[in-house]
């Protein structure tokens, strides 16, 4: 439509519209700026920050909701994370399971290390690769309105989801908790768990 | 005497370790067709080995356990995994792993990773229990077991060719 303006999606208010929406759902963030906007978009206990393990946080998104089927589980990532471990799609496919919603900020670089493209920014559709390995409801928006809508049902729907969300490569100055057992047995404390 | 695959089988049962991630070999086969016939487990077959680390982490988390079965060159996907995730957030993590690039391997290919994996899981301070023969199996398992889950640890139990065969070429 004429005169509309489209702004490329900033991944912290995307992230801050999640964090308006959930309860106690389980949100697993990749390192690097993923993570840097769930914290800095509310702390809590049910928010798990990897602080590296490139890659992982869709395997652990994956672990959770096969242990937590009842309730939806959140993977927020990013496009250099996850092209270093596609194959864990087709993984999160064989399971397929209905509660995952895998939300992947398209920057198109590594930013936190300079700019450097990734394959995004030449050929590569992750919502098209997520698509071929198997996952059914997948989706690529560029706007900060057709996030939410995005998001929205795939919070009532089930799945598994994915969404690519092309973001315009903000730097994020959140720093969340940094020790690695704090953040887990916080975590592990929120879903219930008693230790043994 | 019960094969050593159901003896494995029967350990992770007593110790509540539900889910199976897998990366197939021939080793991990034996162990797996147990598995199939008890519905107790649930098993996810991965892409590659370092994911397991991930799919544990997470089933952990939520308060399930899980292990990982993996060939020797899984080790060396995996490296990072461990190093960057499930040690230093201090997960219990039991890895099978069949021990190829050792004792009667026919393939030179397999062998500088077979050497290597005991000192790299030494490296990483992965504390490592070796099955090779049939009456050690129940003793080992169970105690590798115990000890993952005490320790909050990956633990690796290596099955080797004495116990578990070779393949002939």
């Amino acid at each position: 439509m004429e005169g509309e303006v489209r702004t490329m999606i900033n991944s912290l208010d995307a992230t801050r519209f999640i964090a308006s929406r959930v309860t106690d759902e389980p949100i697993v963030a990749s390192l690097g700026n993923a993570k840097y906007d769930l914290f800095l978009s509310g702390d809590r206990p049910q928010n798990f920050y990897l602080w590296n393990a490139m890659g992982l946080a869709i395997s652990v998104g994956l672990g959770v909701a096969m242990a937590r089927p009842q309730q939806k589980v959140i993977v927020v990532d990013g496009d250099g994370s996850l092209l270093m471990n596609l194959n864990a799609l087709a993984t999160s496919a064989v399971r397929s399971p209905e509660n995952l919603i895998h939300i992947v900020w398209n920057n198109r670089q590594h930013e936190l290390t300079g700019g450097q493209p990734t394959a995004t920014a030449f050929r590569t559709n992750l919502a098209e690769v997520a698509r071929g390995a198997g996952i059914e409801r997948c989706e690529s928006v560029e706007t900060q309105a057709e996030f939410e809508e995005a998001f929205l049902r795939a919070f009532r729907e089930p799945g598994p989801w994915f969404i690519s969300a092309q973001t315009n490569g903000t730097r994020s100055p959140g720093r969340p908790p940094k020790s690695p057992t704090y953040l887990k047995h916080r975590f592990r404390e929120s879903m219930g768990i008693v230790p043994d | 005497m019960t094969a050593w695959p159901q003896l494995i089988i029967e350990q992770l049962k007593a110790h509540n370790v539900r889910f199976l991630s897998y990366v197939p070999d021939a080793c991990g086969e034996h162990i797996l067709r147990a598995a199939r016939e008890d519905a107790f487990f649930d098993i996810l077959p991965l892409a590659r080995e370092e994911e397991g680390v991930g799919v544990v982490t997470g089933q952990y988390l939520a308060g399930e356990r899980g292990a990982i079965l993996m060939p020797t060159s899984g080790v060396g996907n995996s490296i990072n995994a461990f190093a960057s995730l499930a040690i230093p957030y201090q997960i219990p993590m039991p890895v099978f792993i069949g021990w190829r690039g050792a004792l009667g391997e026919f393939n030179a290919a397999q062998v500088p990773m077979g050497q290597a994996l005991v000192p790299i899981l030494k490296s990483l301070n992965i504390p490592h229990f070796i099955l090779s023969r049939p009456e050690e199996v129940e003793v080992r398992v169970s105690g590798a077991l115990k000890l993952a889950f005490a320790l909050e640890q990956p633990v690796a139990v290596l099955v080797s060719t004495e116990l578990a065969g070779w393949k002939e070429k």
